[in-house]
């Protein structure tokens, strides 16, 4: 059987096409503003990547917020549901994964067998996502790819508050006044990051083993934080970005 | 240089208490959440009250536990606990201030295993002709409970000599007070506050042998050099925010000093004394419903306004800093009416909310347009 999960997230659109369990073809494409153009680029690319045309899928299944805009199936799961299902397929002994997208976060208790057992997802501030540091970087004048190992190079924790993006970006213009070195206040950044997102994941309850996915889960310095703040060695999958993806291609295979 | 020993006490805080129990076999101590624990009766049982405040520190630890529109302080109290800094409490109590920092002490009843914990129902409406009664019938259960839990009487010659050394701790504090009304005085804001806070920390026999060496050999003749600075007042809910406090009294562009304050880390907490008479339990219920109201407390009429007016009188006020806690409505509700009447007496008025963190560079610029208007009244 060959199922196709497509995640429209607000930054990207990613797909992956799953026969028998292995997966054969995967693409990730930025979303800009038209959903579903990306949508059929993503498809595309990863038919291609499969050396498969589109009739040969069985089943398709969207998640993310765009949903509702690709223009391949009507059916659908939830990000936390096609979350809960990606990191048991991939590793069945997390009961936690955390979720840092680029507008969105959430964490996820999950049981053995990928059903979601509680979760929580950050309230309307941006300060618990990737566009937060996104933001951060600019105004480090950095890369969002130079700003996770730039932080591991710190020598002093300072502390941020970060409870507001906008506010948090007004303590690193003080920062910076003070001439503060930019490892530290990188580091600043991603430990208030992972304050927020750790705060969060204990309202879900957490439980080991704990998975991060989603792209900020590829920033070096975010995951030192937060293993730190979690006093454990997090699971970070190959490809992060592509675990809600995987996630409703296996819910396809249930459908 | 007595009075910088209030600041290593400050640090130290958790240091103190653990030596004191190694020192004190024979006392317990208890982690109070507000100040209005009747702190005769714990020290006549035996039993040391040290209040519980933040860190000022990012967690990550209270997010189940609290409300997201309760107080940064109550969230950062809960967290001390949570992260296993008062781990030598042998229990809790509080006497009933606000909801927000009441949920601090029910979660750290649910999560934290100590040995006592005592809900005090300390009335809200003080101005009511049945306060004093209902709280004195209140501190004679409690009382039994003290007794109960450490095994000591509580007898009226204990309860003596704790108003006594409370009192004296009330005094000195006053006095020490009382030389910021110089011209120069010999005391920041900063050090002022170590000095009260550190009193909520420690045995008040100890704070009290360096207050009276401050009062006596130290002060009369201090000279900070700050006689042309700006005099502020600074007023709100609970404030021991370090950072803040050095930010104000650091602005070289207008200098200023804090030279009177109403915070229940300041004033607030000791300005009035337990008046002795016969009925021990009555004077004390007297103390705490008669002293400068927290703003739960403080209604129908605003008797804490007439107060604070009084004080930036007779220390000679220029300007006053009006702090708050966020999500605080007690004090929140009262900041236009306190800023209206202190506009009415000419003192300028400067409104910042605090957060667990202060975001020292936001307000430092604010602090120093607020000091600039209050200079350039002078220059033009």
């Amino acid at each position: 059987m060959i199922t196709a999960g497509i995640d429209c997230g607000a930054k990207t659109v990613k797909v992956v096409i799953l026969k028998d369990d292995k997966v054969i073809g995967k693409a990730i494409i930025p979303a800009g503003i038209d959903t579903k153009k990306a949508s059929e680029e993503a498809f595309e690319e990863a038919l291609k990547e499969a050396g498969i045309k589109k009739e040969d899928i069985d089943k398709i299944v969207a998640t993310g917020a765009g949903r509702a805009d690709q223009p391949f199936t009507k059916d659908s799961v939830t990000e936390v549901s096609a979350d809960a299902k990606g990191i048991n397929f991939l590793y069945p002994n997390v009961h936690t994964v955390i979720d840092v997208g680029a507008e969105e976060s959430r964490a996820i208790r999950v049981d053995g067998k990928g059903m979601v057992m509680d979760f929580a997802v950050n309230e309307k501030c941006a300060a618990g996502s990737g566009a937060f540091i996104e933001a951060m970087a600019r105004a480090l004048e950095v890369t969002v790819e130079e700003i996770g190992p730039l932080s591991l190079q710190y020598k002093q924790e300072i502390a941020m508050n970060a409870q507001c993006a906008v506010f948090a970006e007004s303590e690193l213009v003080t920062l910076v006044h003070q001439q503060t070195p930019k490892p530290d206040m990188a580091r600043a950044i991603h430990a208030g990051i992972s304050d927020r997102i750790v705060s969060m994941a204990r309202r879900a309850g957490l439980e080991p083993d704990i998975a991060v996915i989603g792209g900020v889960a590829k920033n070096p310095g975010f995951i030192d934080c937060l293993n730190k703040d979690l006093n454990t060695k997090v699971i970070v999958p190959d490809d992060p970005e592509f675990v809600g993806a995987l996630g409703a291609a296996i819910a396809a295979k249930e459908i | 240089m007595y009075i910088e020993e209030f600041k290593k006490y400050y640090e130290k805080r958790h240091e103190y208490a653990k030596d004191f129990k190694k020192k004190h076999p024979d006392w317990k101590i208890v982690g109070t959440f507000c100040t209005y624990y009747p702190e005769e009766l714990m020290y006549a049982a035996k039993v040391l009250p040290v209040r519980i405040l933040g860190s000022h520190e990012p967690q990550n630890v209270t997010e189940p536990h609290i409300f997201g529109m309760f107080c940064p302080f109550c969230r950062d109290v809960l967290a001390q606990g949570l992260q296993g800094r008062y781990d030598y409490l042998d229990g809790i109590m509080i006497a009933q201030s606000c909801l927000h920092v009441r949920q601090s002490y029910t979660s750290w009843d649910l999560h934290i295993p100590v040995d006592f914990r005592y809900y005090l129902p300390m009335p809200h409406h003080l101005q009511s002709a049945r306060a004093k009664d209902f709280l004195k019938a209140e501190l004679e259960k409690f009382k039994k409970a003290l007794e109960n839990w450490t095994g000591n009487k509580i007898t009226d010659e204990a309860l003596d000599e704790a108003i006594e050394i409370l009192n004296e701790n009330r005094r000195l504090l006053r006095q020490a007070y009382d030389f910021r009304k110089k011209d120069n005085p010999p005391m920041t804001g900063l050090e002022a506050m170590y000095m009260v806070v550190s009193s909520q920390m420690m045995h008040k026999k100890d704070h009290n042998e360096i207050l009276k060496n401050l009062i006596e050999k130290e002060l009369p003749n201090r000279d900070l050099g700050i006689g042309d600075h700006i005099r502020l007042m600074v007023l709100g809910s609970e404030n021991d925010d370090v950072e803040f406090l050095d930010m104000v009294e650091t602005i070289t562009s207008n200098p200023a000093k804090f030279v009177i304050d109403d915070h229940c880390t300041g004033s607030r907490y000791f300005w009035n004394q337990v008046e002795p008479k016969a009925d021990r339990l009555m004077a004390i219920a007297e103390r705490y419903i008669n002293r400068p109201p927290c703003p739960t407390k403080d209604w129908p009429n605003r008797l804490r306004l007439e107060h604070d007016l009084n004080l930036a009188k007779e220390w000679n006020v220029q300007g006053a800093v009006l702090l708050q806690q966020k999500f605080c409505d007690p004090h929140e509700c009262d900041i236009p009416i306190f800023q209206r009447a202190f506009e009415e007496q000419g003192i300028k008025t400067l409104f910042l909310e605090l957060d667990v963190l202060v975001p020292v560079g936001q307000f430092k610029i604010r602090t120093e347009a607020f000091l600039e208007t209050l200079s350039s009244e002078d220059l033009f």
